[in-house]
């Protein structure tokens, strides 16, 4: 047999593996099908160099496929959308708080994404009140709950984010309301949060829901607004990205693999290793932001461009990375002494060094289309995947070894500044506290004090698990291992709990056959 | 600043569970009652050098500083087995600090982004009035701590003229009834009641009592009268203070009282009931 025909057996192999699997459902099918026929297509012209660190997932592309035929993260302006309807929906502006809500509901299925659903459907609140009129907060109620469902059951998919705040107002209120009672796992719900602006009630609403349903996440929003030009979102797992525009791609760097790679110190592989394989990593994104934008035209032929919802000028990319910790803790190693990132000042250091050094290597590379951050990528501590089996997402301090709060707000807060394309850490929280709600009150704004950027919680004996950067609900990992999940994120996070140690956050391990999602 | 120090036997950094908000808890040594279900026994009595821990313990941590009157302890090679605790004939422990105003000062300004406030706690936290009065004098001129919120913790045995140069200072005190009859209170506590409910009435007159709880233990004092005179008791401090039914536990309770037993569902019920029909509105912890 030929390379080509053995090329095409494997094909059809993977194709087979995908159609007969029990696990999936119709949707998901017809998704990696899509995936597999991508893969066909040869990868955007890079290095040899950057090819074999690809393969060797020492930078990782986050399974975007080969050919990239739409943007990673797409964040339409639904206010511009609503004020001019779009032509090719043959949507008018919508008129009345059931108009929008219909129009809304429309469009969020037309936007394209990685994973086939929208990560990001717009700061709901100030969206939708100007439609109120003299709505009473029951029938508000009433229809949000409606379209609640519509979006938990037309996006079943994790990273489907939707954000409310700063200010106070009816339909944030509501919509926590409807999220504590429908306990659903999507959307995911961020609440932009500035002392000056938002009110306590609403922060100690936020807290209850917390309490309930392990979000809205808290972000730190005079920090993030002052990053970006326009209005910003936060989308799929604590990306802040630009409204009307978003990232054509993400590409992480392993900093575990390339701390294994290098024999030196810490100060040779800062000026070595590492600066070679983020310009690695910036040619891999360059190459893909190219191909998106030259070859594919996609911003020449979406509708959602061509009517100004979105505009190539608010795009940029994103440069994420991960396993900061087993780096750190690496070259602790090596120096003799058994520091441990999150714990030891020391190791805290180095671990603010490198990331300062990352940052100034990304701001030093001009790429193409990605006008959104004045023509360098956006820096983000990337959340983690389920294929993350040694290597602790982005910044964070390993699972299970995090000090007491105070000290791992202290010890992670003084970088948060530098990721303007995000960055998570997740505290836990005992049953205890939700008995005292102002507690957790008390904890963000000290950590925003700090300057956090984002805060988000893991609350023990949740009916919620934080699987890095989204949530799944207890009941449907189990009941995924058993029979498949509506939701395509539970499948990542079935692979997630057996790889990392995250299944230390709950009381019961699952043990079901793997599933990576690049095994199709 | 004054050179008057106490004995603080732990400092708990967050705390959700003794007051409002997120709060840093301080700990002091030595108790005024001895209650058979008391949780943390080895805060009551105070060191008096007798070397049993140091004999006691297994990985030879503890030595007697008989120069300075005090147990040295090394934290390096301590295994946290607590054996000290359960040996010591004084219900105390070798772990506990001298710390002056200053000292609990650094510890507050360190934490003090994520806090709405210290509460003091112990032992019994009273028998250092004059160093409380000096610490929360402290923090009222401290520019950046006077916005915190001050909560006592106490027993509520103590005359009354030691609280008043304290109030002007503290937002609220929480306080134990153990029992109303004073037979009771004795076998629960080895000390009559008397100042502890004059206390409560001064306290809530003064519009400073911020929580009255009562801890049920059954045979003791789950007795139908018991719970209605405490019902009558709660009634009579004004509805603004919060009221707390909490279930005894035997975590951490001395051998000697090992024949305690926690109280089961429906005696919590029965307990609740009487509380009802009293009009009563408490929280069951």
């Amino acid at each position: 047999m030929n390379i080509e025909s053995r090329r095409m057996e494997e094909i059809k192999d993977r194709v087979l593996q995908v159609l007969t699997d029990g696990n999936l459902d119709y949707r998901q099918k017809k998704h990696l099908l899509a995936y597999i026929a991508e893969s066909t297509q040869a990868y955007p012209e890079i290095s040899k160099e950057a090819t074999a660190a690809l393969n060797e997932k020492i930078i990782c592309d986050l399974f975007e496929g080969n050919a990239p035929y739409r943007p990673r993260y797409v964040l339409p302006d639904y206010a511009y959308a609503l004020k001019n309807g779009v032509n090719y929906l043959e949507l008018e502006p919508p008129t009345n708080f059931d108009e929008a809500i219909n129009f809304l509901s429309i469009l969020y299925v037309q936007v394209p994404s990685i994973t086939g659903y929208s990560v990001y459907l717009g700061n709901i609140d100030t969206l939708l009140l100007g439609y109120v009129d003299d709505l009473s907060e029951e029938e508000i109620y009433k229809k949000l709950k409606l379209f609640w469902q519509f979006i938990d059951r037309t996006l079943p998919d994790a990273f489907v984010h939707i954000n409310i705040g700063p200010e106070d107002n009816i339909i944030a209120r509501v919509i926590l309301r409807i999220e504590r009672e429908l306990k659903q796992v999507v959307p995911n719900l961020t609440l932009k949060y500035d002392p000056e602006i938002t009110s306590d009630e609403l922060l100690l609403e936020a807290s209850k829901t917390v309490f309930e349903v392990a979000k809205p996440h808290i972000a730190n929003h005079k920090m993030t607004a002052s990053d970006f030009k326009g209005e910003y979102g936060v989308v799929s797992c604590y990306n802040s990205l630009p409204v009307g525009g978003g990232s054509h791609t993400l590409i992480r760097l392993n900093l575990k693999k390339i701390t294994d790679l290098h024999s030196g110190d810490a100060d040779s592989f800062i000026s070595g290793t590492l600066k070679k394989y983020c310009e690695m990593t910036l040619d891999v994104i360059e190459a893909r932001t190219k191909y998106l934008v030259e070859t594919v035209k996609y911003y020449d032929n979406d509708f959602l461009a061509k009517e100004g919802i979105i505009s190539l000028d608010n795009f940029s990319a994103m440069f994420g990375f991960y396993g900061l910790a087993e780096c750190v803790n690496q070259f602790m190693k090596r120096c003799g002494n058994e520091l441990c990132y999150g714990k030891d000042e020391e190791a805290n250091q180095l671990a603010h060094l490198i990331l300062e050094e990352m940052k100034k290597i990304v701001d030093a590379r001009e790429l193409p289309y990605c006008k959104a951050s004045n023509g360098k990528a956006f820096f983000h501590a990337q959340s983690g995947i389920d294929i993350d089996i040694e290597e602790t997402a982005g910044a964070r301090i390993p699972i299970g070894s995090e000090p007491d709060i105070y000290s791992h707000i202290n010890a992670v807060a003084p970088h948060h500044h530098l990721f303007n394309g995000g960055i998570s850490d997740i505290f836990h929280f005992d049953e205890t506290v939700k008995r005292n709600r102002t507690a957790i009150v008390d904890i963000i704004k000290g950590a925003f004090r700090k300057g956090m950027r984002m805060f988000t919680f893991n609350l023990s004996n949740g009916e919620f698990i934080r699987i890095t950067g989204y949530l799944v609900r207890r009941s449907d990992l189990l009941e995924f291992r058993e029979e498949g999940s509506r939701y395509g994120s539970a499948l990542f996070a079935a692979n997630s709990m057996d790889n990392a140690n995250v299944d230390n956050r709950v009381s019961k391990r699952v043990i079901s056959n793997e599933q990576v999602a690049g095994k199709y | 600043m004054s050179k008057l120090q106490a004995n603080i036997s732990g400092i708990i950094k967050s705390s959700v569970i003794d007051g409002p908000g997120n709060r840093m808890v301080i700990f002091f040594q030595e108790c005024n009652l001895n209650c058979m279900y008391c949780h943390n026994s080895h805060t009551i009595g105070l060191c008096n050098l007798c070397g049993t821990c140091v004999h006691t313990c297994p990985s030879n941590s503890l030595k007697i500083d008989s120069k300075n009157k005090r147990i040295i302890h090394n934290e390096n090679s301590c295994t946290r087995c607590d054996e000290c605790l359960k040996v010591c004939p004084e219900n105390s422990s070798p772990f506990y600090k001298q710390m002056s105003v200053e000292d609990i000062i650094s510890e507050i300004l360190e934490g003090k982004d994520f806090i709405s406030g210290i509460t003091v706690s112990g032992g019994e936290v009273m028998l250092h009035a004059p160093f409380l009065s000096l610490l929360f004098q402290e923090i009222r001129s401290n520019s950046e701590l006077k916005h915190l919120s001050i909560l006592i913790d106490s027993n509520g045995n103590i005359d009354q003229e030691k609280w008043n140069s304290l109030l002007p200072y503290i937002d609220g005190v929480m306080l134990d009834i153990k029992a109303y009859s004073a037979n009771t209170h004795k076998k629960i506590t080895g000390y009559s009641n008397e100042k502890i409910l004059k206390s409560i009435h001064y306290l809530d007159n003064k519009s400073k009592l911020k929580e009255l709880r009562f801890v049920l233990v059954p045979d003791y004092n789950n007795h139908e009268m018991e719970i209605r005179e405490i019902a009558k008791l709660m009634k009579s401090v004004s509805p603004s203070v919060q009221k707390s039914l909490i279930k005894m536990r035997k975590h951490g309770i001395r051998k000697e009282f090992a024949h305690l037993i926690e109280p089961r569902e429906e005696e919590i019920e029965y307990a609740k009931n009487i509380f009802s029909q009293a009009k009563l509105d408490i929280l069951v912890i």
